[in-house]
Formats: structure tokens, C-alpha cells, sequence
């Protein structure tokens, strides 16, 4: 009987639903909750439900959400013209280029100086330093990973150092999430403070115009003070482990290791470093020459590095993620639906019915609402949406033109990333480096450590915010 | 004299595996050849630009791991073998036990939390691989 009473249910539902979008398309609507704002919608919770869930590539959800959104549009919008979401051309001008060429820049010059080998070399000389102080060796490998995250970006900083750094847990007999956890934490806070660390800084920076020293000066000072709270915690939290550590080292590990941190490529470490110290230069001093945007820096250090290095093209090309770019293309398409049909413009509301007027109240919201959501989804599709919910509520707040409700987006969605496994790209990546190696971290083991400095991180990001905004 | 070929990923869980095929090995007067398998897969479940040449990471770290693997075996008193390949498990399972010409194929039967199948997946993996090889897969049970 229950089974049946279950067909029902579920046979009445689906009633209801087509009945519900029948009526919807036979009413049009005007600046109302018409069918495409429900469509647009209902494809962007799809896609952002494939991509938490990963029902599939996150690549391949976001494009399909943009060929749903234009066939919708041009095929639907044939026959009933209420399902209009947004054309071809409109689309591409939700498309940021100003990140789709930054990411492709940094990614070229990445691709090269990864080749080198320093940053393990790095790696291991901090073990020799170390001279068997676990703590010391911890602490060092962490704030590393962190000052790399912010130059190269954090995922990158994560896939350079955890295959050495599970090495060098192991040389010492220590268990590797000793050093790989509080890595991928530190990777998430140090993202926060360049516009090239993490991609949630990437897309409000850009989407603001900032240069690379606009953001450096509001984001870098809180990503260095919530160093201090988070290497406190994991102190703490991995003392007993650090306290085990071994203080003689099998010889034959120790050559092993040296052996895995050699600079393979000293000529192309040089050229590398040059062009990299020199794009740093123009970073710091973009707003000197005109504003000159990231992307053209990131761009042009690429091509002078190829140009020099004059590496196999085809090989380089192959070597850009463009799963990365189409990403975010379709994001972006995504998003420009959800703006031009009228819900962001309604979620909007809601966020500003909910602060008022009230610029902190606004800004404690901006916190901890994407910093509770990037543990549970994808942190860069829900910063491109709730971007425009941003630029809503600083539009409507007195007070809010410091741009006090970006820098909160960028901080509750990189931050908010160290909850849980899912919670940011590092994090995934992480756990499938650890699995090869033959640990298995799951999610309660990685939220151990990653909640407590979550929450202290949001805290102190809150209060920051608050006093100096 | 034959020729065991183990499996191994390193990493605690592994080590009473390890330990146990030695003391085959030794018994048997077999020679016996780590294998670490490196599946990269994992790197699709993300978009994020993965522009780093981290399989070379990764094969370092699985010779790291057979380095281990091997002072091990040293250190009870046997010289092993190792070999790292990029793939997925099977297949590069069937094809270096095909190349050694491997005589049994070993693999642990770790329940813990680091273990790779369950239990009743890895004998069925092992059942399908003995098929697939004609050679004799042996799971060395243990209590971790």
C-alpha cells in the first residue's frame, strides 16, 4: 500500500509540475517570476548540484549549463517567447576575459617554472635546516606553501609540494596528513591574499579592475594575520604526532629524497626567476603604468618566457588546463542567464531586505554565508553568482563604496574552502595525491582540523572587516 | 624458483602486506618484485588548472614508496625488486606480471581505513585478475 500511496505522490507532483510550467508559459509575465527566470534557475542548480555532487566533470556540467541556457532560449523562445533567458551575444558579455587571460598567463609561465624543480628543492632544504625538529620542519613547509600560494596559486603550490612532503613525513615517521593537511589549509589562506592565489580573488578582482597592489594592500594584511591563529591550531592539534617524530633518518630515504629535489633545469630557473621577479615589479606597479591590468602582466611574462625559453608550442599548448577556461566561460554564461532573467537581482533583495541598512550586518552576511557554502559547493561558481549580489547590496547600503562586501565575498569563499574535503580545489586534489600514496583521508578525519580553523579564520576575517571598513 | 609480484601503494596500511610477502618470498626461496601503480584519475574531479607536471611527482613518490618498501625487505634479510608504472591497477597489474613472468601475484587484505577495496571486492578482483593472467593470485590475509 505505502508503494502505491508513493506512485501517487510522485504521479500527482509530476501533474502539478506540468501543469505548473504550462501555466507559466501560457501567462507571461512582466518583470515577474516568468518561466525562464524558473528555468534559469532550475539549470543553474542542476549544473552547480553536478559539480558539488560530481555527477560528472565540473568542465563538462558548466557547459552543458550554457548550451541548456541558449537552447532554451533560441528553440523555446521560438514558440513561446516568455522563454527568452539570454542570446548568444548578450552572453559573451557576461564572460570576464580579464580572467580568462589572467588564469591563461599565469598558467603558461607555471607550466615552465614548475619544470625547474626549485620549489622541491626548496622543500628539502628546509628538511635539512629542520635537522629533525618536526615542529620546526611542519611550520616551515606550511608557511612556505602559504607564500607560494599566494605567487603561483594555491592549487598549484599543493601539487608541487605534497609528493615531497609525504616523502619527507615519511623520512621522518611521522603520518603524512602531519604535513599535508595544515598545507592545503595554509594554500587556502595564503590564495586570499593576491588576485592570482585563488580564483574566488581572481573574479571579484577582476570584475572590480583592481590592480594587482589594490588587492594586495586590502587582502594580503588579514591572509598574513590569520596565519597566526591557524599555525597556533595545528600546533596544537599535532603535537603528540610531532612529539613521535623520528630524530635519525634511514640514509637511504634521505639520498632518495635528495635525489626527488634536485633543480632539473638551472638555465630555465634563471630565465624563470628574471621574468618572474620582473612580472612581480609590474605587478607592484601596474597603477604607475595606466592601471595596467593583471592579465596583460600575466600575458605578457608568458610570452616573454616562450620567447626566450622557446619551448615545443605544441607541447605548451597542451600543457594550458583549457578544461579550466571553458569552466569558467561557462560559468560565466550561467550567470549572465540568472542576471538578465531577474534572479540574481531577487536574491539581491532578499540579502538587502535582510541587512537594511545596516552596512555590518551586511557585511557579517557576506562573510559567513559563501564561507558556509564553499564548504559544501564549488566556491568559483557561487562567487560568480553571488558577485552581482554584491555590486547590488553596494549600490544599495550607505557606506559600502569601500568595497567592504567584495572583500568579504573573496574572504568567506576562500576561507570558508578549508571546511571540508570538497571545499576547494586543493583540498580535492589533496586527497587523491594522499590515496596514491596509501592514505585514505575522508571527510570527518579532513574537517577535524579544517572546521576549527575555518571558524577562527571567518571570525577573525569578520572582525577585520568590521574595523577597518 | 619463482617470481611473486606485490602490489603495494605504500603507507602504513601496506606494511603487513608487505611484511607477509617477504616471509613468503623467503620461504619459498621465490624472488619477489614490488609493484606501485599511480592512477592520476583523481585529477579529473576538478577544473582547476592542473598545468604542473605532477605525474613526475607522483613517480618519484612511487619509487620513494618501493625504496621503502624494499629497505624493508633488507632489513629482513632479502633483496626485492621494484617497479613503477602510470595506469590503472589492472591492467598494469596483467601487463608486468605478464612481462616478469610472474609465478603468484600477492595482494593484502587490509580492512583498515587506508584499504584500498572491500573485502568482498578484492576477491573478486583477485578471481577476475587470475582468469585474466593464468597466474596464481594469492590474498595474504591479516589483522590490521
Amino acid at each position: 500500500m505505502k508503494r502505491y500511496g508513493l506512485y501517487g505522490l510522485v504521479s500527482v507532483g509530476i501533474v502539478g509540475l506540468i501543469g505548473g510550467i504550462w501555466w507559466l508559459l501560457a501567462h507571461p509575465t512582466e518583470g515577474g517570476f516568468g518561466p525562464s527566470f524558473f528555468i534559469s534557475t532550475g539549470i543553474f542548480l542542476l549544473v552547480f548540484a553536478a559539480i558539488s555532487l560530481r555527477w560528472m566533470h565540473e568542465t563538462a556540467a558548466a557547459l552543458l549549463g550554457a548550451a541548456a541556457v541558449w537552447l532554451v532560449h533560441y528553440i523555446g523562445g521560438t514558440f513561446f517567447p516568455n522563454l527568452h533567458i539570454i542570446d548568444f551575444e548578450e552572453s559573451m558579455a557576461f564572460v570576464d576575459w580579464n580572467v580568462i587571460w589572467l588564469i591563461m598567463g599565469m598558467m603558461i609561465f607555471m607550466a615552465m617554472f614548475s619544470e625547474t624543480g626549485a620549489i622541491n628543492w626548496v622543500a628539502f632544504r628546509i628538511f635539512r635546516l629542520a635537522k629533525g625538529n618536526a615542529w620546526l620542519l611542519m611550520m616551515s613547509l606550511v608557511i612556505l606553501t602559504g607564500v607560494l600560494s599566494t605567487f603561483l596559486n594555491n592549487l598549484t603550490a599543493i601539487l608541487l609540494l605534497v609528493p615531497l612532503s609525504i616523502e619527507i613525513a615519511q623520512t621522518v615517521g611521522i603520518h603524512p596528513f602531519t604535513f599535508v593537511i595544515p598545507e592545503v589549509l595554509a594554500s587556502n589562506i595564503g590564495g586570499a591574499a593576491t588576485i592570482i592565489g585563488d580564483p574566488p580573488g581572481t573574479i571579484v578582482g577582476s570584475h572590480l579592475g583592481l590592480s594587482f597592489g589594490e588587492y594586495l594592500v586590502n587582502m594580503a594584511p588579514i591572509a598574513i594575520l590569520s596565519m597566526v591563529p591557524f599555525l597556533i591550531i595545528i600546533g596544537w592539534l599535532y603535537r603528540r604526532e610531532l612529539a613521535g617524530a623520528k630524530v635519525q633518518f634511514s640514509p637511504t630515504l634521505v639520498v632518495r629524497l635528495e635525489a626527488d629535489a634536485l633543480i632539473t633545469d638551472v638555465p630555465l630557473l634563471r630565465k624563470a626567476g628574471l621574468v618572474g621577479l620582473l612580472m612581480m615589479i609590474l605587478f607592484l606597479t601596474g597603477d604607475y603604468f595606466g592601471g595596467m591590468p593583471p592579465a596583460v602582466i600575466a600575458l605578457s611574462g608568458a610570452a616573454i618566457l616562450v620567447a626566450w625559453v622557446r619551448p615545443d608550442m605544441h607541447r605548451m599548448l597542451r600543457e594550458v588546463d583549457w578544461t579550466t577556461l571553458i569552466f569558467f566561460i561557462g560559468i560565466f554564461v550561467l550567470v549572465g542567464g540568472l542576471e538578465a532573467t531577474g534572479v540574481i537581482a531577487w536574491i539581491a533583495g532578499i540579502i538587502g531586505d535582510l541587512a537594511g541598512d545596516n552596512l555590518s550586518l551586511a557585511t557579517v552576511l557576506m562573510v559567513w554565508l559563501p564561507g558556509f557554502a564553499s564548504g559544501i559547493v564549488d566556491n568559483i561558481p557561487f562567487t560568480v553568482a553571488a558577485l552581482p549580489v554584491s555590486d547590488f547590496l553596494t549600490a544599495m547600503i550607505p557606506g559600502a563604496e569601500n568595497m567592504v562586501l567584495y572583500w568579504a565575498l573573496i574572504l568567506g569563499a576562500d576561507l570558508g574552502g578549508n571546511s571540508t574535503i570538497i571545499g576547494s580545489a586543493p583540498n580535492i586534489v589533496a586527497v587523491g595525491l594522499l590515496g596514491q600514496a596509501g592514505y585514505r583521508l575522508g571527510f570527518g578525519r579532513f574537517m577535524r582540523d579544517g572546521v576549527p580553523v575555518t571558524i577562527v579564520t571567518l571570525l577573525l576575517a569578520t572582525v577585520w572587516l568590521l574595523v577597518r571598513y | 624458483m619463482g617470481k611473486i609480484l606485490c602490489a603495494t601503494r605504500g603507507g602504513e596500511a601496506s606494511y603487513p602486506t608487505q611484511d607477509a610477502v617477504i616471509a613468503l618470498a623467503k620461504n619459498q626461496g621465490d624472488e619477489l618484485v614490488f609493484l606501485c601503480v599511480v592512477d592520476m584519475s583523481f585529477l579529473n574531479k576538478t577544473a582547476a588548472p592542473v598545468v604542473v607536471n605532477v605525474e613526475l611527482g607522483m613517480e618519484k613518490l612511487g619509487h620513494f614508496q618501493l625504496v621503502m618498501a624494499q629497505e624493508r625487505a633488507a632489513e629482513q634479510g632479502l633483496e626485492a625488486g621494484g617497479i613503477v608504472r602510470m595506469g590503472h591497477l589492472r591492467e598494469e597489474l596483467v601487463a608486468v606480471a605478464e612481462e616478469i613472468g610472474a609465478t603468484i601475484i600477492v595482494m593484502g587484505s587490509s580492512l583498515g581505513p587506508d584499504a584500498t577495496f572491500e573485502d568482498a571486492a578484492l576477491q573478486a578482483f583477485a578471481a577476475d585478475l587470475q582468469t585474466e593472467t593464468g597466474v596464481e593470485v594469492r590474498i595474504l590475509e591479516h589483522s590490521d
